[in-house]
């Protein structure tokens, strides 16, 4: 049983690490709280459905299933990539330099925005995912697997370890890199800070699309509400392992759904969305920079 | 100049926001979930009060005046249920059909009870809704006491369980059904029957893979679900993938497309306790070819709420005036044969015969599969 629940807990854990991780990569560069980027989550896993949908209506779900489901995996990414790029340029780059406040109250008016157009356009009712996938799984030891589960662990996994890559490995990832440390240096450089500012959001916005394909496949069910429960998990995931750092941001995601599975399990299932916010709580109070974060220095 | 034009259409503004009282018009509504997760109810309730009433205005309407229908949309909020309840009683609504979620009914009924104005729930079966002995507030479909304890029956005489999994979804429905339900398990079970493991689940919530794999450690032989299809769905649709065979029991709750719709194969052989299939009598097939032909398939509280308006404005009919006591009183003391039984009640407000059977989930729907025995 114990094992069963860390499957459960790792493959929830996936799952937020990968929304969390457009929170925190947002937050590394901009200083910005993307609060709207739930809900880029939640479209994501709408058009999983939508696409899906659509290629097996097309008949390609009937010649290869694997084939309909990457379709659906990389329409839903590049759409909600075009979301992210899109929101960045509408509500956060005309004030860049303002306030600090202002971008953040830009967020949660995307936010709010985004919720209802979803809620207009689909409607308010549970959109439920097609049942086309194969059930079973493989046993570990007593413990049954399901093939979904192995599928979101493997395939987050693998997102992650591509976008470590990328950020350590690549001249995009090193000017990313470049701009969170120094804006204005990294400009002065020859960086276009802006377009590197606008990769940020699009990365960030596939992670979460391809988050909210999993969730979509994953309970069967969505509707246009998710977005906001899942984006304050991410944010705790983010702060817990240290808001702007990016292996923070996986751990922090993987100990949270760890964390939830294992209460919601052994403690009590009436009260498992309490134990994220008090993990919240917790380490806002005992230790602000997260678990991998470090002291932010005051910049001159 | 400008600021009296402007006072005047202020003015105008306020005078036709208030609703006026149109004496030709006798005005009844209908309230339920009617957006959000549980908007597939609420939509069912407002097309059978919708035909109700299409049908007495083209018979002539009622007491020489047209009938007018008001929807109101709860969204299973306790807290918009009571302001949909205030917006009718200041509209001069003269009755009310709803609401669907107990726990939406009982606050709003609170509010029709003071303005006198009689509230026909078609589908909240929590004890509490008449047990507070308003003579305004009537049901037409069955107790969560008798729900519980035909569900208890079907557990011990049929499935002859022996280790029993509670769950529920906390809400004044799914706590109470589950409440009634065990407290009848430990009654007739005689101590043979055990309770392994009872907790409750969050309302919304999409992952219960947790509550499952505990569950699955206390070794059940099948599990009772006190709560609404959502969840109801997602349970076993989960509970199937994380390996576990065993059935689950339900109540009315869950008796609704959408649940099949959610769990896919996993709903097959589930149990739920509902009433009598009344679709099939031969007096309920003219306002079913109607219903179909205007709204599609009936969902099964459809024809509930079709019957709540038929006694309601038979109700207004028999006290010949829109006065809400007067109409409460009618409704009292009359028989009315709708289409889902003999609809007359007692002085809570319940229906004086009701009866539960249980229901299986067969090929993606839904039949009578066991009748209590006397």
């Amino acid at each position: 049983m114990l094992l069963q629940q860390l499957v459960n807990g790792l493959t929830l854990g996936g799952v937020y690490a990968l929304i969390a991780l457009g929170y925190t990569m947002v937050y590394g560069i901009l200083g910005l709280l993307n609060f709207a980027h739930g809900e880029i989550y939640m479209i994501g896993a709408y058009l999983g459905i939508i696409f899906l949908g659509l290629l097996i209506q097309w008949g390609v779900a009937t010649h290869s299933l694997i084939l309909a489901l990457a379709g659906a995996f990389l329409l839903a990414a590049l759409y909600c990539g075009a979301y992210g790029f899109t929101l960045e340029r509408i509500a956060y780059r005309p004030l860049r330099h303002s306030h600090r406040l202002a971008p953040l109250i830009s967020a949660i008016g995307m936010s709010i925005f985004l919720q209802n157009y979803v809620m207009l356009a689909q409607g308010s009712a549970d959109k439920v995912f097609p049942h086309v996938l194969p059930s079973g799984g493989v046993m570990l030891g007593q413990t049954p697997v399901s093939y979904l589960q192995l599928f979101i662990l493997v395939t987050s996994v693998a997102l992650m370890a591509g976008l470590h890559f990328f950020v350590k490995r690549t001249k995009l990832g090193k000017a990313m890199r470049a701009t969170a440390q120094d804006h204005r240096m990294a400009g002065l450089l020859g960086i276009n800070t802006n377009q590197v500012i606008s990769a940020t959001f699009i990365i960030g916005s596939v992670l979460a699309a391809a988050a909210g394909v999993m969730i979509a496949m994953y309970y069967g069910l969505v509707n246009f509400f998710i977005g906001y429960m899942a984006g304050i998990k991410a944010f705790t995931a983010a702060v817990l392992g240290g808001i702007g750092h990016i292996g923070g941001a996986m751990l922090g995601g993987f100990l949270l759904g760890l964390m939830e599975s294992l209460g919601a399990g052994y403690l009590s299932s009436e009260y498992k969305d309490v134990f994220a916010f008090l993990i919240l709580i917790v380490v806002l109070i005992v230790r602000p920079t997260g678990l991998l974060g470090e002291r932010q220095r005051e910049r001159v | 100049m400008m600021l009296r034009v402007a006072g005047a259409l202020m003015l105008a503004v306020m005078a036709s926001g208030c609703p006026s009282k149109q004496p030709d018009v006798i005005r009844i509504a209908v309230a339920g979930p009617m957006t959000g997760d549980q908007s597939k109810q609420g939509n069912d309730l407002k097309n059978g009060v919708e035909l109700a009433v299409a049908e007495w205005n083209d018979a002539g309407g009622l007491l020489g005046k047209r009938i007018e229908l008001m929807v109101g949309d709860d969204q299973h909020d306790p807290k918009q249920a009571v302001a949909v309840a205030n917006k009718f009683v200041n509209s001069g609504v003269v009755g009310v059909v709803g609401h669907w979620n107990s726990s939406a009914s009982i606050p709003a009924s609170e509010v029709y009870h003071r303005a006198e104005i009689p509230m026909i729930t078609p589908a909240s079966t929590n004890p509490q809704v008449t047990d507070r002995g308003y003579v305004n507030v009537f049901r037409v479909c069955g107790r969560d006491d008798q729900q519980g304890r035909v569900a208890a029956r079907f557990v011990v005489e049929k499935l002859q369980a022996k280790r029993v999994a509670v769950l529920h979804d906390k809400t004044t429905y799914g706590q109470g059904l589950a409440g009634e339900f065990t407290r009848a398990l430990d009654e007739l079970g005689g101590g043979r029957v055990e309770v392994v493991y009872a907790t409750g689940i969050i309302q919304g919530d999409k992952d219960f893979r947790g509550v499952l794999t505990t569950m699955k450690s206390k070794n059940p032989d099948l599990f009772f679900f006190g709560g609404i299809y959502p969840e109801g769905g997602l349970l076993i649709k989960q509970a199937r993938e994380a390996g576990l065979a065993l059935p689950m029991v339900s109540g009315d709750g869950v008796i609704d497309p959408v649940f099949v719709q959610i769990a896919g194969g996993a709903a097959e052989g589930t149990y739920l306790t509902f009433s009598p299939d009344t679709t099939k009598l031969p007096g309920a097939q003219a306002a079913l070819a109607k219903y179909r032909q205007r709204y599609g398939e009936p969902g099964p509280y459809s024809f509930y709420a079709y019957d709540a308006a038929q006694v309601l404005l038979e109700g207004i009919k028999r006290a010949g005036a829109v006065n809400g006591f007067a109409v409460s009183q009618a409704i009292h003391t009359m028989t009315h044969d709708g289409i889902t039984g003999r609809l007359q009640f007692d002085a809570k407000g319940d229906l004086l015969t009701t009866q539960y059977v249980v229901w299986v989930t067969r090929g993606g729907t839904f039949e009578e599969y066991w009748k209590p025995g006397a």
